[in-house]
């Protein structure tokens, strides 16, 4: 049987007949104690572990059985080299359908169709029209947040300046959006802003236009229970929006998302982005 | 009142880090670590406080249910 093994590997390793019947027969003639041996091993072999009674085999001469050695070992690393491949290549395709879903998905949903029109910082007015053309990654937040803000916020400029430093890339806006116009005016985003990276821009406005890029951008923002100084918490949905020049929506990185992917992902679309 | 600077951000969440440091090292007795809890009060805005001893119980409550497991309560009854 394990004759049989031994022609079939051959086989397989292409064209090596005559030698493995030789082999063969040198294995039937031999001392009854290597018989025995041959019959004490487990019955399915698989046909590598043929290496070691090849490299063991008395009968043959030791460069034929290292020539077989080596062939044996080379075949199997390219075959299992193949597979690896075919199970990358396959994965691949793989991700490739993920991210089309995913885009598709979004596209459905169809975040911040509208036009906004906020003051930033410098007590400026700026609409969604004076955006165009730039890339942007929108953070809505308060300035009292006790930490989770600034937490993204520090990611935020950390993904634009670690894009910054790429030049084949055009700038990204950071923007921050208030969900509590009621306490943070202009000068309050000033003060808060430049902690965070240089360009980034905070805008505020009245309570009316922020609840409309609120609801165009379906933020979640709750104000809690003042206490004794008036002070507040604001429950929002924490995520960082990336809006393509043209003013569409194409992805968002929540809390669960790392530095490195998110910078990665916005490089992908940067790369894959075609301008309508 | 103006929102807390970085600065004084940092100086909340170091003085958090040291009570929570504390209550962690000393089994959650409140007693063992009167001196950074009222440290902590006194460098956080009171709704920060607020915030931030929910947020310890949401966390260890987490562990708890992570480590621990739980038992589900039982829902109404399905028909078989």
């Amino acid at each position: 049987m394990l004759g049989l093994k031994c022609i079939v590997g051959d086989l397989c390793v292409g064209g090596r007949l005559p030698r493995s019947l030789l082999h063969v027969q040198k294995t039937s003639v031999s001392s009854k104690s290597q018989h025995v041996r041959l019959y004490e091993r487990p019955p399915h072999l698989p046909w590598q572990t043929r290496v070691c009674f090849l490299s063991y085999g008395q009968n043959s001469p030791a460069s034929g059985a290292k020539l077989k050695l080596r062939t044996r070992v080379l075949v199997t690393l390219l075959f299992g080299g193949g597979l690896l491949a075919m199970w990358w290549f396959v994965d691949l395709e793989k991700q490739q359908r993920l991210r089309q879903q995913h885009m598709e998905q979004l596209q459905k949903v169809a975040l911040g169709q509208g036009n906004f029109s906020l003051l930033d910082h410098r007590g400026q007015r700026r609409t969604k029209q004076d955006f165009l053309g730039s890339w942007l990654l929108l953070y809505f937040g308060f300035t009292h947040c006790p930490d989770i803000c600034p937490d993204e916020l520090d990611r935020l400029s950390a993904v634009v300046s670690t894009l910054d430093q790429d030049t084949s890339l055009p700038p990204i806006q950071p923007l921050f959006i208030t969900v509590d116009p009621e306490r943070d005016d202009a000068s309050a985003l000033a003060r808060y802003v430049q902690d965070f990276h240089p360009r980034l821009i905070g805008l505020t406005g009245a309570l009316d236009e922020v609840k409309e890029v609120e609801r165009d951008y379906r933020v979640y923002a709750s104000p809690g229970p003042k206490d004794e100084d008036g002070d507040y918490i604001v429950d929002h949905t924490i995520l960082i929006y990336l809006i393509s020049p043209d003013g569409l929506f194409l992805d968002y990185y929540n809390r669960m998302n790392n530095q490195e992917q998110i910078t990665q992902s916005i490089r992908n679309h940067i790369k894959a982005y075609v301008r309508l | 009142m103006t929102a807390p600077n970085s600065s004084q951000r940092k100086a909340c969440w170091d003085a958090r880090d040291q009570l929570w440091k504390c209550l962690n090292d000393n089994d959650d007795k409140a007693a063992s670590c009167q001196n950074f809890q009222s440290e902590f009060e006194a460098k956080c805005p009171s709704q920060w406080v607020k915030y931030f001893i929910k947020r310890r119980n949401y966390l260890k409550y987490k562990e708890k249910m992570q480590t621990e497991g739980f038992t589900s309560t039982e829902g109404p009854q399905q028909p078989s």
